[in-house]
């Protein structure tokens, strides 16, 4: 990766912490500062996840609310500020999706919401992340090396919290096989995630 | 950390499974258990997953939220405390053993709030310890504690608001001994009047408190002075339909009963 995107991320992730530490003094500046970097990559993350509109819009607002009253959660096995975010909306995005869709059952099959821009939300886009800016653009070269099936796999159990059994038998695949392609793929992932260490 | 080699690895094997989600509630919280007793081998682990997994956003074509939703968060935050930092044992999945605590750094207020926390023990410790005579007396004094606490609680309560803002009081006359303070919790709009100086008002009179607002008074409050050198405190809400920019305030005498505008001689002023 080249070197002033490194810094340009290791920048951004002290700035990261300075405005976690702003937060824990109340400060709403650094609340809002924080949503103008992140709500970007956030939102249609969540939109990924839930599949729909409201709930991402909900699920976000949740994970700020969260990090303005409970930012001393903050560990380091979550990793960066921004990690910790990705992971938080995840695990608040999967909650609902499945909520809603445990209701969904229980009514009908019937009348369900389309997930929401799937098809698209996967196409990489032109936008960039102020904050990750140039960063984001060398993850998406360095993710190329993912095949087609390490990068599918990585998302359906990411996005939609599919088991390796669930993927194995929805996409008829051994379970040996989904089992060694998506350690391969969360491997490739964190060569990309810590090629600036080297 | 004292565990064995091949249970480490065993506990580094549930890494991928914990941030994907998919470990079962009874190995989670063993897991969990497993964190918090501060393995730094499994911390670093998954630190470098959540690291991973957080790039798979970055491939998402990127959308801007709801214009709104900026507003409703920040709105939300100014309604809700930041969680103060704790000092109990946290749990496992919210905190691993070297968490990084920032000690948050208080504002000037809080301090001046917690101060007059103090001294309100004080007061009333001096007030409780002096009560005496018949039972009536003392269930008397009580009752004026009880309301001497409830306004000190309100008074407290809108000192040590995150956003405060306040109005100096002046006497109108040159050399005026009159002077008082107008604080206001710019969330809540509730407010706390101090006032020293003012004479008792005369009979069938009193003193009337007006928010200047868009050039036009509109009356907040009615009150009078006991003659003691400590004046008073008096708390207060902006009524609902009056927030907004206010201007200043004034205090004139007006009627017991109170006046629409003010039509009495002014003593006390102060712009914002």
């Amino acid at each position: 990766m080249q070197r002033n995107v490194l810094a340009q991320r290791q920048q951004t992730d002290r700035e990261d912490a300075d405005l976690l530490k702003r937060i824990q003094r109340s400060d709403q500046r650094a609340l809002g500062s924080l949503y103008d970097r992140y709500a970007g990559v956030l939102y249609p993350f969540t939109l990924r996840v839930t599949g729909s509109h409201d709930a991402a819009e909900e699920v976000l607002h949740d994970v700020l609310v969260h990090v303005w009253e409970k930012s001393s959660t903050y560990a380091p096995q979550h990793g960066s500020v921004y990690a910790w975010l990705v992971a938080l909306s995840r695990a608040k995005a999967v909650e609902k999706m499945r909520a809603a869709n445990q209701k969904r059952k229980q009514e009908s099959e019937s009348g369900g919401q389309r997930p929401a821009s799937t098809a698209d939300a996967k196409q990489p886009g032109t936008e960039t992340i102020v904050a990750l800016k140039g960063y984001t653009e060398e993850v998406r070269n360095s993710l190329k090396s993912l095949s087609k099936l390490e990068l599918r796999l990585l998302e359906l159990s990411y996005y939609e919290g599919q088991s390796q059994s669930d993927l194995a038998r929805m996409l008829r695949i051994p379970l040996g096989t989904i089992k060694a392609k998506m350690r391969r793929g969360i491997q490739k992932l964190r060569q990309t995630s810590t090629e600036e260490a080297k | 950390m004292t565990t064995k080699p091949e249970e480490r690895h065993a506990q580094l094997e549930l890494c991928i499974p914990y941030v994907f989600g998919r470990l079962n509630p009874g190995n989670r919280k063993q897991f969990e258990a497993h964190l918090s007793s501060g393995c730094e081998q499994c911390i670093r682990e998954l630190s470098g997953l959540y690291e991973a997994t957080a790039l798979l956003p970055l491939l998402l074509r990127q959308e801007a939220p709801p214009s709104g939703l900026r507003q409703r968060i920040l709105s939300r935050a100014s309604s809700r405390k930041t969680e103060p930092q704790r000092s109990e044992r946290p749990s496992a999945q919210r905190e691993g053993p070297v968490t990084p605590t920032i000690r948050p750094e208080r504002p000037w207020y809080r301090y001046a709030a917690a101060v007059m926390g103090v001294l309100l023990v004080i007061a009333l410790a001096i007030f409780v310890y002096e009560l005496a005579g018949t039972a009536a007396n003392q269930e008397k004094k009580i009752t004026e504690l009880q309301s001497k606490l409830q306004l000190n609680d309100q008074a407290l309560a809108v000192l040590g608001a995150r956003k405060l803002e306040y109005v100096p009081l002046a006497g109108v006359e040159p050399g005026s001994v009159f002077h008082g303070k107008i604080l206001w919790d710019s969330s809540s709009w509730n407010a706390v009047l101090q006032i020293t100086g003012l004479p008792a008002a005369a009979d069938g009179k009193c003193y009337q408190l007006w928010m200047l607002k868009e050039k036009k008074y509109i009356a907040l409050t009615q009150f009078d002075m006991d003659n003691t050198q400590a004046g008073i405190l008096k708390t207060l809400t902006i009524p609902e339909g009056e927030k907004g920019a206010i201007e200043g305030f004034t205090v004139t005498l007006e009627p017991k009963s109170g006046s629409a505008e003010p039509s009495g001689s002014i003593f006390l002023r102060g712009a914002k």
